[in-house]
């Protein structure tokens, strides 16, 4: 199997006034294109750090980061903007929809960046909010859903411009038991049946177990043995 | 329009505010239509006067008169087409508060002279006849709700004489359109102008390119006399009467800034609570996809369309006011000829949708720069 993302010997440094705050101290990592990747580690282990540098929403210190052989590290900030347009689905922890789009507007927001007719853009939202169950809610508006519906919206919005990989950062984190078991079956389905990348940020070890991997990062390095792209190719490479 | 939704989402987002933005908006701009309203009213009581005339008045102040005898030298001048004395009399109708414009004029020469106002020529036969007739405007013929024929007394202020009058008929002029001219035969006999002195000697020049000249040649030959002159154009001479009364033009306009500086400041304050309010919303665009410039592009829209909808709403409920309020009336014929002029709803629109761009510019600049990780952490 390929590998859709590669990270290369990534640093993470953030200053604040005069301190240096060293976040990712040299990452290197795999994803293999179809993976369902779950990060986990301690509070402030560098997890969403590490996402977004996949998700080219910020950039490294040092190293490269490779995302379906395009080097993301070195873009421009429009060019990242562009790129993530295409090629990156965002799920968060808060859902972060748009309180004032109703369940369809917000699918829709990725779509009007795109060359799509008023028509072609209606049929994708429509196809993206009956995959998570929720085509009869178009028109609702987040705070007439619930936090799990709104989740799903979200994840509409994430899917439905078909990008090449989803990040998810804690999607379950503000969700009930039964809400975030029915949030990780559809993220499970949506890497089973759509063959959709997925990295998944989380401290919960319940939500990891559905990934196909989980790797541990901790005070900003990966833990020993694990799914490291250099240390163990072969497991990446499965 | 693809973005019209988040627009208009966002435009509600916050129904009071918008709501208080849009009203404070129209509040401040109903003001601002009715002051420009009022400096339109002035310029065009000085643009639209007769090109071709001078007005020759002391040097010394605005209350000193000239003697007879200068018109008789002025009419000398090369240049020189027809004069006329007009002298202000200041006299009002029955109460103190209904003043407006009244002269005693030389009337065999008043066509002659003001070429351009229209008088009935039987009317004003009539009235060059009666050495008590009097023409009126218009707008004070309607006003005071006088006929032509009535017999009417003013009451006098600056001299001790109050006019009887009788109306002979009504002269028409685009923009004086509420004063009263009799005879300064009249004015005469009552001992007034026995001393044989005006306020003013118009001039009526035959070419228009020669009036500095012209104007010139006045002034000099009466430098060393005992009643110097400053010969003003007639536009001037209507500037130099309005910044007389305390410089007003200056003081609305400042005004006016004002009003709108402070509503700048006041929008500038909601427009970044709004921008600050969406922060995290703004980064999950920008996640998204969404570059910065459309980022800034949405917010200046979205701003612009409250600040303009609030302009809009009061400068034309100031439009619809004064055609029912009659300022003229309330003015005691002050801003007789007062109306708002399309030209000013227009600037006002202009100056609401500026005010949007000043104060939403700063706030939705940031809000479009403003870093993703930082916006979805929540750190800004
Ligand atoms: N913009 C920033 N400036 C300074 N420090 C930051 C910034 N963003 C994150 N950090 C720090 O980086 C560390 C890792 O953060 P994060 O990646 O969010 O961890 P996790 O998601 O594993 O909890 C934390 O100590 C956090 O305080
Ligand atoms: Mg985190």
């Amino acid at each position: 199997m390929e590998t859709l993302v590669e990270i290369h010997d990534v640093r993470k440094v953030y200053k604040r006034d005069q301190f240096e705050i060293p976040v990712l101290n040299g990452i290197t990592l795999g994803v293999p294109r179809g993976d369902f990747l779950a990060l986990m580690g301690p509070s402030g282990s560098g997890k969403t750090t590490l996402l977004n540098l996949i998700a080219g929403i910020d950039r490294p210190t040092s190293g490269r980061i490779l995302v379906d052989g395009q080097e993301v590290s070195s873009y421009s900030e429009t060019a990242l903007a562009s790129w993530r347009a295409r090629h990156v689905g965002f799920i968060f922890q808060m859902y972060n929809l748009i309180p004032v789009l109703n369940a369809a507007e917000n699918v829709e927001l990725p779509l009007l960046l795109t060359k799509l007719n008023r028509k072609q853009r209606k049929q994708h939202v429509e196809n993206a909010l009956a995959i998570v169950g929720l085509a009869d809610r178009m028109t609702h508006y987040p705070r007439q859903l619930s936090g799990g519906q709104e989740q799903r919206v979200a994840i509409a919005r994430a899917i439905v411009t078909d990008p090449t990989i989803l990040v998810a950062d804690e999607p379950t984190g503000d969700l009930d038991a039964k809400n975030a078991d029915e949030t990780l079956d559809l993220l499970q389905r949506l890497n089973a049946e759509f063959e959709k990348t997925i990295v998944m940020v989380t401290h919960d070890p319940k939500a990891a177990g559905r990934a196909k991997h989980a790797l541990h990062l901790d005070k900003g390095v990966l833990a020993e043995g694990q799914y490291g792209y250099e240390a163990e190719p072969a497991v990446v490479r499965t | 329009m693809r973005f019209l939704h988040l627009i208009r989402g966002n435009l509600f987002r916050n129904k009071v505010r918008s709501l208080l933005t849009v009203c404070l908006m129209a509040a401040i701009f109903f003001f601002v239509t009715t002051l420009l309203s009022i400096l339109a009213t002035f310029d065009n009581a000085s643009e639209a006067s007769g090109v071709d005339r001078l007005a020759v008045q002391s040097a010394i102040s605005l209350t000193t008169m000239l003697p007879y005898s200068h018109e008789q030298k002025i009419r000398e001048v090369p240049g020189v087409a027809e004069t006329a004395k007009l002298q202000w009399i200041g006299a009002y109708y029955k109460d103190s508060r209904n003043f407006f414009a009244n002269f005693a004029v030389d009337a065999d020469k008043m066509k002659a002279v003001w070429t351009d106002y229209a008088i009935d020529p039987a009317q004003f036969e009539a009235f060059k006849a009666d050495r008590q007739g009097c023409l009126v405007g218009p707008e004070l013929l309607k006003r005071f709700d006088w006929k032509v024929g009535q017999k009417i007394v003013l009451k006098g202020t600056i001299f001790p004489f109050d006019p009887q009058l009788t109306i002979r008929g009504v002269y028409y002029h685009p923009v004086n359109v509420s004063s009263l001219y009799f005879h300064t035969e009249y004015f005469r006999e009552a001992g007034l102008g026995g001393q044989g002195l005006t306020g003013t000697v118009w001039v009526r020049v035959s070419d228009t390119r020669k009036m500095a000249a012209v104007s010139q040649q006045i002034d000099e030959m009466f430098k060393n006399s005992e009643y110097p002159t400053e010969t003003f154009t007639e536009k001037e001479f209507q500037k130099n009467f309005i910044s007389m009364m305390g410089n007003i033009k200056l003081l609305f306009t400042s005004v006016s800034v004002c009003a709108i500086f402070m509503v700048i400041l006041l929008a500038a304050i909601t427009m970044s609570m709004s921008a600050r309010e969406r922060v995290t919303e703004i980064a999950v665009l920008k996640a998204l996809g969404y570059r910065p410039g459309l980022v800034l592009g949405l917010m200046l829209v979205e701003f612009v369309l409250l600040t303009l909808f609030g302009g809009l709403a009061g400068t034309l409920a100031a439009k619809g006011f004064y055609q029912v309020f009659d300022m003229a009336r309330a003015t005691s014929g002050f801003l007789a000829g007062f109306r708002v002029y399309w030209q000013t709803v227009a600037l006002c629109l202009g100056a609401s949708a500026l005010v949007g761009i000043v104060a939403g510019g700063y706030p939705a600049y940031r809000a479009a720069n403003l870093s993703v990780v930082d916006g979805l952490r929540k750190v800004v």
